[in-house]
């Protein structure tokens, strides 16, 4: 027999941080978009809306144009900033890629 | 594509999103979908818990094959790598610890010198990743000094591979490597410096390396980590030499010129590209001197004036494309008074499009979202530039020393990024195997 013994070449990853903790519940919570804008966007982020506000009681969900919108501008310090700043308990990123 | 998300993120690999088919994202959609999982989405925000948790590195283990002959054992090897998803398709170097150890033979650094992660899966990449991937793609040890300063590069955040790893428009690396290492390791500046050539076959190797880290250490696998319509030229990218020895007198070479390295400094730049096109260049019948070279550069500026946006993604500081032009081109070119900032101005202003073309093609939306305020200010000028500057456009001196056809590598780059290369001591000796081996250059 011939034996070969050669590297992984897909190498190591690491996890240097965790997930956000999940929310217990919906109900009274506020909840915001952050939207590339792209899409259709415009209709599902609004449809989204509607229906935790249709599901869950006392939940605010902020309008999908609280923060700015766009693939080069979701991801920047500054919206995120922006996001804390609201007091949102979660986000809901979208839309696609 | 889940994991590529946010793995390069240094978070578990998993995520809670809801995914639906690609219907549902175009124009005039059913989104209905959308209420019937409405669950998922309630989950993602509560319940959804990571399963793959847990903190610091995983390491990669290696990989043990039988095969009753050498022949079996490495087509098993083979058949491995590609159900592991590690392959291209073409046959492969299994990276054994020797192959490895050779080809780190090339490196200025230790083997565990960390050049980033690699995105966007996040894998961790090392001057070890570059040789494991090297010796899968048949390189050799002289070759490793420009793969590890290509990856350098390309892991430069200014390059915009974070983006376009993953993105539809088919970007490649084109590599431009300048100075006295093109020669030496027989990186091609000639006659096919893109296609294959067994007497110079060093850009090949690297380029195809380069994609194996990409796609294992990055995980840009069609359709899964990338989304890459066509995936072309990744079987080997684009790496070749400047034609230094053609470059006319006061010609400064492109690592000069664009990054300010010193003349005879091995360097490299890398730009992303997502197509190829080849111009014809010359006259076909009784042109004088003149009137063949401005013909020429009209027709390069008529085919770069194009509606198609792809500058966009560097209009500010990236390359609408890199020009290639034969150093015979060059020397004629010069001999008339261009020179390549010339050549880059008559293209930026020849380029122009008119603003009712790009209002036609649905232009002024995309530039209006562009992240570049340069970009979206540019919308007032008509005839609209392709780039911001003409210092943007890519002038290389390279191919075979025949004056009919030009090359346009259409480019797809948010940024230009130049490295120095850097050699380990024994690299001579390095030399001196590769021409035992493969003949003298």
């Amino acid at each position: 027999m011939v034996t070969l013994e050669f590297h992984d070449p897909s190498g190591s990853t690491e996890v240097t941080r965790p997930h956000a903790p999940r929310l217990p519940t919906l109900e009274g919570k506020r909840i915001g978009f952050v939207s590339n804008e792209q899409w259709q966007a415009y209709r599902m982020l609004p449809r989204l809306k509607a229906l935790l506000e249709a599901d869950f009681p006392g939940i605010e969900v902020l309008p999908i144009d609280a923060f700015p919108q766009g693939n080069a501008v979701i991801g920047s310090e500054e919206t995120a900033a922006l996001v804390k700043a609201s007091g949102v308990d979660a986000v809901i990123v979208g839309n696609a890629a | 594509m889940t994991t590529n998300a946010v793995a390069g993120l240094g978070l578990a690999p998993d995520a809670a999103m809801v995914t639906f088919p690609i219907e549902m994202f175009l124009p005039g959609s059913d989104i209905s979908p959308l209420e019937a999982r409405k669950r998922e989405f309630y989950d993602g925000l509560t319940g959804w818990r990571s399963a793959l948790a847990g903190n610091g590195a995983s390491a990669a283990p290696m990989i043990r094959v039988e095969g009753t002959s050498v022949e079996d054992a490495l087509a098993r090897a083979n058949h491995l790598m590609l159900a592991n998803r590690w392959g291209d398709g073409l046959p492969l170097w299994p990276p054994t610890a020797a192959r490895v150890d050779w080809m780190l033979r090339g490196a200025a650094q230790p083997r565990r010198h960390r050049l980033g992660t690699f995105p966007p899966r996040g894998g961790v990449t090392t001057v070890e990743s570059c040789a494991i991937a090297l010796a899968m793609a048949g390189g050799r040890p002289e070759y490793l000094p420009v793969l590890v300063a290509a990856v350098d590069a390309f892991l430069d955040p200014a390059s915009g591979s974070e983006q376009l790893q993953a993105a539809s428009g088919s970007a490649f690396p084109v590599v431009i490597v300048n100075g006295p290492i093109g020669a030496q390791i027989r990186l091609n500046a000639g006659f096919g410096c893109l296609g294959p050539d067994p007497q110079r076959p060093a850009g090949a190797s690297i380029g195809r390396a380069l994609r194996l880290l990409q796609q294992n250490v990055g995980g840009a696998l069609p359709g899964l980590g990338t989304m890459a319509n066509y995936g072309g030229m990744r079987y080997t990218n684009v790496v070749f030499a400047e034609d230094e020895a053609s470059l006319p007198p006061g010609w400064a070479p492109h690592g000069s010129e664009r990054h300010g390295f010193g003349p005879g400094t091995s360097s490299l730049s890398l730009v992303f590209a997502n197509g190829v096109t080849n111009i014809r260049r010359r006259g076909a019948k009784k042109e004088t001197p003149e009137e063949d070279a401005l013909q020429g550069m009209h027709r390069m500026a008529a085919f770069m004036r194009v509606p198609n946006m792809a500058g966009l993604a560097g209009y500010e500081h990236g390359a609408p494309g890199i020009l290639m032009i034969p150093g015979v081109v060059a020397q004629t070119m010069a001999g008339l008074g261009w020179t390549k900032a010339s050549m880059r101005e008559f293209l930026w202003e020849h380029s122009r499009i008119p603003a009712e073309q790009l209002r036609r093609a649905g232009c002024p939306a995309w530039i209006e979202i562009d992240a570049s305020k340069v970009a979206r200010d540019s919308l007032a000028q008509d005839p609209w530039p392709i780039t911001a500057s003409a210092d943007n456009f890519v002038i290389v001196v390279a191919g075979g020393g025949h004056p009919t056809n030009s090359y346009w590598l259409q480019g797809y780059s948010p940024g230009v990024v130049g490295r120095p290369l850097e050699v380990p001591p024994s690299f001579d000796g390095l030399l001196a195997e590769a021409e035992r081996d493969l003949g003298p250059r």
